[in-house]
């Protein structure tokens, strides 16, 4: 054994000790003060997200530019980790190489994939340098976002790749004879090698292999003290979230409101967080995508989602060191540097009083989202923004009663009408009166059961321009002949609005008395025109044991066309519409076909637009989220920004599928002195009822 | 014979038209039966001076107490007071203002005779032993119609009623002492601030005038406060896209995420009627709409609308109010 | 310090109500019931005083049936100590019966002050707080818009046709609150659980004799439907004199 060995041998063995040292630190941090949760059901569809979110980099490409880029570097590092372990197998056991284990032809292969990956993320490391120093775009920027680390681990990453190439072109030069073909990169440097002494050479191999080597090793140890822990977190969190299931995607946590003993409802601090949350801290690489897509952010509000992440994991690493008792962990700060604000040095009796609440976060950054969910689908590695904020709204109202005063009064219409605007239940029929609509009492009086049970919505039942679009589907209905039935005044608000604003405890109330009357009924289909009453009782109305089958407008009408069961007079001028995607209807159900397909039949000699952000990325009317209820005085109004690009897509006519979006863009195109009409899908389709032939 | 006890409440010195209203209530029950009207005014000296004007709507006799301790109201000097001469006075019913100051005495007085007490009646008849009332129960939703047994009846009427009518009769003034000392109340009236051009609060206005989208800026607005002025008693609201706007404050925004009203007279200037606004103001007494989209939803909650420019409109509806109000 | 509210569990008035088939009630089938607003803002304005004084008792009195339980919790979720029913098998009209059932409760109690809002909506009489304080012997202040203490004394602000009245008054004293005073609190579900395991007490209130009843209850002439009397500024005098004539309202 030579010292050199000896050395190696040593630096491996302490650097590995190190490393597992922080992994198990920040692993028992995790586990320790996040709740429990389980994320280990459905393998399959895990595995799935693994290979398409994670390895095959699905959602990193929805960026056209960064995308291929970052998914360069990442196939590039899966592809080179190979090449690592055999550099390391041949410090600790010389003269390993996998040409002695591998068939020749694989060998050969090997070593090609190596070369060229190393090229491929040299050059992509170059462009993501370039982007970082010189273009900066928007999402990168951010208070406190670490800049400095990035282009740390970017530059060492060049330079492994450099030290990889030149690590073959010195072998090759010392020994022309072991060149090959397979290693172009390499071979071609080597070329330029040819004047130096072989003691030069050997130098120069040597120094690159060591180089090579122990950056390698720093690397590994860096990572648990930078942002950039995604490289070891990105594949297990892909792995664990539920994001794009297993489960049902968007639907928030069930609550047990009953269960003895629990006195915490919601979270405040990251001790009553999941600890899959803690772990999506861990994840995030501030890549700011969150942040670029959120409609508060866009539009001028204190929200980003990227800096409810940091600031999560900024406080775990405060409170987490102390709350485990690695005092000496709390000296010194890893990954602890915030996004704007946070607590940053504090004294221990300060990080101890502290809380993830109103110390990181503030109500104000609360209260702005609109649950549009845009930062949860666009996140490479599958983190949930919107978790935490929806558990840090529910802390504020079941446990403080803290929130913007103006929503008290919808708080308390739900309690006491069953709708968030104090109006008469007894009123909720009144849009049918005159269209022979029987309530579902009536139908069963009579001794009959319905197709489907129309749910209306408060919207359809007390907004004035909403009502419109009750009729107008009804009317779609009857042409199509659906035995179907209204609740009437036994019908409630979902509980959506309430849930959505923190308030679980309404939200199971409301729930609860729907669930009843529905099952009274004996209830199985439900279609409705409510995207938020669709998503709500369809896929969250199963953790309270209400199971119905419950469809979209769009998907029902799509549904009797294929049929042919709707008399369309097959009319129509050559329209421009312009579609607006509900985000309860396509980001939380991915139902983006059916409003537009029915629109294209219903009108054939239409031409379908889209604005520029569309379909997942589509941008939130601003209603969302308990929204609708709570004044929007800072910044742009959303809906004005959405309108104004619906607007310039220049279509005559605006198409929305859902009660709120109308509202919004509605405004928004008054706000604009425009007279494009805003049309509900339902609408459209009803002015193109005609006969059957 | 129904003898009738009426409480004509006073202000500064002066009587207050809530005050003939009762006399006037009184004077209906009284004629009746053949009875007596006895009003009862307290002031500070000098009060006594309007006896005359009681007896015109129809006080048989008129009890004045002057008192320099009744200058501003002194409720517990007032409410013994009072009790005491409708203790000896043999009275079948008693009447009240339901005004700030009769809605704190007639209770005051009821609990201090142990007698039954109805306020905010809008309709009196006397049925045998009994005294038969109307009075609006549920925010007016309902009509209860409720039985008072005991002797006397206390009653507070409703302001507007029961419109003053002149009905001369002998007037006879009664000079009265003051039960107890008034200067030795608990519950002491230290100021009394009237009027002096303050803003109205929305939540308390009996009139708002109240502008949309539809006022276009918010130097229009002028056109509202000018009407608002016109009526004397109104405050100017503003739907939520105009206070989104900055034309009006966020203090002004009517509507569910704003304040919610319900005042005697709403008027909905340009506010097309979304649902956010009318949570907020449906539940007013009267609502007027003036819009120039005959299809605004503001015109199916609206009692009465006018179709049109409301630049024109607003004008000319402004100076027939100020005509009207001085007239009246 | 200690504080009592009485407090009146009300219907919801968002609806059109029903006449009961007895005549002189309204029909409940179906009423949402809630505390009465007035009363809200009288728990919230203790609440509020026992936010600065930790060591004040907020005690919560209702006459109802047993179903005002939930409205003596609701007033517990937001803050208050404990509760008392007294329990009628209706609530009656008649305002002094309803306030000497109430003093007889208040009366040995200690209290500092005795909270009541203005008026309930349903009865909408107002008259049982300054009853009550009468019976009690105790300096009242009604319909209250503002209100400070100091020491023994305190002042409040009464709105008056026009104006305000400024009132002092020393305790023990019985308050009514009326609008402005505050805005009530929305109990949160920490409160709610910690209210179930709060002392409610349940007695029989001494009604005693009534001279005032419910005769009959009916429901006004319906509104005549809103119309559009006309374009322009033509319509202005039809305006003005609907206003006058039909609707009283100038």
């Amino acid at each position: 054994m030579t010292v050199g060995h000896g050395m190696f041998i040593l630096i491996v063995v302490l650097s590995l000790a190190f490393f597992s040292y922080n992994a198990q630190r920040l692993i028992r941090y995790m586990m320790s003060i996040g709740q429990p949760e389980i994320r280990t059901g459905h393998p399959l569809t895990r595995i799935k997200n693994l290979f398409l979110v994670g390895l095959a980099q699905k959602k990193i490409l929805r960026d056209a530019v960064a995308g291929p880029l970052h998914a360069s570097v990442f196939w590039g590092f899966v592809v080179l980790t190979i090449g690592t372990a055999e550099i390391i197998a041949q410090g600790l056991f010389p003269g390993f190489t996998y040409a002695a284990i591998l068939p020749a032809p694989l060998y050969a292969f090997y070593i090609l994939s190596q070369e060229l990956f190393a090229v491929l993320v040299l050059a992509a490391v170059g462009m993501l340098l370039y982007r970082r120093i010189v273009v900066k775009p928007r999402r990168l920027q951010g208070d406190k976002v670490h800049s400095g680390d990035a282009i740390l681990i970017l530059s060492m990453i060049g330079a492994l790749m450099v030290s990889l190439i030149t690590l073959g072109a010195f072998g090759f030069a010392l020994h022309p004879d072991s060149s090959t073909i397979f290693q172009p990169v390499s071979l071609a440097v080597s070329h330029l090698l040819g004047g130096l002494s072989a003691g030069t050479l050997e130098l120069g191999r040597e120094t690159s292999w060591w180089f090579h080597a122990l950056l390698i090793l720093v690397f590994l140890n860096y990572l648990p003290y930078s942002k950039h822990l995604h490289v070891l977190t990105s594949l297990p969190n892909t792995y664990l979230s539920n994001t794009s299931g297993p489960g049902v995607k968007g639907a928030m946590s069930y609550m047990d409101l009953e269960a003895e003993g629990t006195e915490q409802f919601g979270a405040s601090d990251v001790t009553q967080l999941g600890w899959k949350s803690l772990l999506d801290s861990y994840s995030c690489t501030e890549c700011g995508r969150c942040t670029a897509v959120c409609p508060a952010n866009i539009t001028g509000k204190l929200l980003s989602p990227r800096k409810i992440m940091i600031n999560t994991r900024q406080r775990l690493m405060e409170l987490a060191p102390l709350a485990t008792g690695d005092f000496g962990e709390f000296e010194h700060h890893a990954l602890v540097a915030g996004e704007g604000g946070g607590a940053g040095d504090a004294s221990v009796s300060a990080a101890l009083a502290n809380t993830l609440l109103d110390n990181y976060i503030t109500e104000e950054e609360l209260w702005s989202c609109t649950s549009c969910r845009a930062c949860v689908e666009e996140c490479p590695v599958s983190i949930d923004q919107l978790d935490i904020i929806n558990e840090l709204r529910r802390d504020l109202v079941l446990m403080e009663s803290r929130f913007p005063p103006e929503i008290q009064p919808a708080f308390e219409s739900l309690e006491r009408n069953g709708s968030p605007w104090a109006f008469d239940p007894g009123d909720r029929a009144k849009w049918a009166e005159g269209m022979d609509i029987p309530t579902m009492a009536e139908m069963v009086d009579r001794g009959e059961r319905p197709e489907v049970l129309f749910w209306v919505g408060c919207m359809g039942s007390f907004d004035d321009r909403a009502k419109k679009i009750a009729v107008a589907f009804a009317r779609v209905l009857q042409a199509a002949n659906v035995k179907f039935a209204i609740l009437g005044q036994e019908e409630k608000c979902n509980g959506d609005p309430a849930r959505r604003m923190g308030n679980e405890y309404l939200y199971q109330m409301l729930a609860r008395d729907n669930i009843e009357t529905l099952d009274r009924y004996g209830v199985e289909t439900i279609v409705t025109n409510c995207p938020h009453c669709f998503h709500q009782i369809g896929n969250e109305y199963p953790q309270l044991g209400g199971n119905y089958d419950v469809i979209h407008h769009s998907t029902y009408i799509e549904k009797l066309m294929d049929e042919n069961r709707l008399p369309l007079n097959g009319e129509g001028k050559a329209l421009t519409v312009a579609y607006h995607d509900s985000c309860y209807l396509g980001r939380y159900n991915d139902v983006y076909e059916a409003p537009r397909e029915t629109l294209k039949r219903a009108l054939p000699m239409m031409t379908l637009v889209e604005p520029p952000r569309n379909h997942s990325k589509g941008l939130c009317c601003g209603a969302g989220g308990g929204r609708m209820w709570m004044e929007e005085s800072v910044g742009k109004r959303i809906n004005l920004e959405r309108t104004e690009e619906l607007l310039a897509t220049g279509a005559d006519v605006l198409a929305v599928a859902c009660p709120f979006c109308m509202t919004m863009i509605g405004d928004g195109v008054k706000a604009q002195d425009s007279s494009v009409p805003v049309l509900d899908i339902s609408e459209v389709i009803s002015q193109q009822l005609g006969h059957h032939s | 014979m129904a003898n009738v006890f009426a409480f004509a409440e006073t202000r500064n010195g002066d009587l207050r038209k809530i005050g003939l209203e009762a006399v006037t209530a009184a004077r209906k029950v009284a004629d009746e039966t053949g009875g007596t009207v006895d009003a009862f005014m307290a002031g500070a000296p000098g009060v006594g001076a309007h006896a005359g004007q009681l007896a015109t709507y129809g006080a048989d006799t008129v009890i004045v107490v002057e008192n320099a301790g009744f200058e501003k109201y002194n409720p517990e000097a007032l409410a013994a007071t009072v009790a005491e001469r409708v203790r000896g006075g043999n009275y079948r019913v008693v009447i009240f203002p339901t005004s700030a100051l009769g809605s704190d005495l007639a209770p005051r007085v009821a609990a201090k005779l142990g007698v039954g007490l109805v306020m905010d009646v809008t309709g009196i008849k006397l049925d045998g032993n009994a005294l038969i009332v109307q009075h609006p129960v549920n925010i007016g939703k309902v009509i209860a119609t409720v039985k008072i047994a005991s002797q006397p009846a206390l009653i507070g009427i409703r302001a507007n009623m029961f419109t003053p009518a002149e009905k001369p009769h002998a007037g006879t003034v009664e000079r009265a002492e003051p039960v107890g000392d008034p200067s030795a109340s608990r519950v002491v009236v230290k100021e009394v601030k009237l009027g002096g051009g303050a803003k109205l609060d929305l939540g308390e206005a009996p009139v708002i005038v109240s502008g949309g989208r539809g006022l276009k800026g918010p130097e229009n607005f002028k056109l509202l406060e000018d009407l608002a002025a016109a009526f004397g008693n109104a405050a100017v609201g503003a739907t939520r896209v105009v206070t989104d706007e900055g034309w009006r404050p966020h203090s002004d925004q009517i509507g569910q995420t704003g304040r919610l009203v319900s005042p005697q007279l709403y008027i909905a200037v340009g506010i097309s009627g979304a649902i956010q606004h009318l949570a907020g103001m449906r539940t007013s007494r009267t609502i007027v709409a003036i819009n120039k989209d005959k299809e605004a939803p503001i015109f199916k909650v609206a009692d009465y609308g006018i179709v049109g420019d409301l630049f024109e409109i607003v004008p000319v509806l402004t100076a027939a109010v100020k005509e009207a109000k001085s007239r009246g | 310090m200690k504080i009592a509210v009485c407090i009146k569990r009300v219907p919801d008035m968002d609806v059109r109500f029903k006449i009961a088939a007895i005549g002189n009630a309204i029909d409940e089938a179906g009423l949402k019931f809630d505390m009465n607003d007035f009363d809200s803002w009288a728990v919230e304005a203790a609440l509020q005083i026992k936010d600065k004084d930790a060591a004040t008792e907020v005690v919560i009195v209702s006459l109802g049936s047993d179903s005002v339980q939930e409205t003596i919790r609701k007033a517990l979720a937001m803050g208050a100590d404990r509760g008392v029913e007294l329990k009628v098998d209706r609530i009656p009209f008649d305002g002094l019966a309803i306030a000497r059932a109430l003093a007889a409760e208040l009366k040995d109690g200690g209290f500092d002050l005795i909270l009541f809002g203005k008026q309930s909506a349903d009865s909408s009489n107002g008259v049982v707080g300054a009853m009550v304080g009468e019976l009690l012997g105790l300096p009242v202040v009604t319909s209250i818009s503002k209100l400070e203490l100091a020491g023994r004394t305190g002042s409040a602000k009464r709105e008056i046709e026009g104006g305000q009245e400024f009132v002092e008054f020393p305790l023990p004293a019985v308050l009514t609150i009326d609008q402005g005073l505050n805005t009530a609190r929305y109990p949160a579900l920490k409160g709610i659980m910690a209210a179930k395991k709060k002392p409610l007490d349940v007695k029989p209130a001494q009604l005693g004799e009534q001279s005032v009843t419910v005769v009959k209850m009916e429901l006004p002439p319906e509104r005549p439907a809103g119309r559009i009397i006309g374009e322009g500024v033509s319509a202005v005098p039809e305006l003005l004199g609907l206003l006058q004539t039909e609707a009283k309202v100038i």
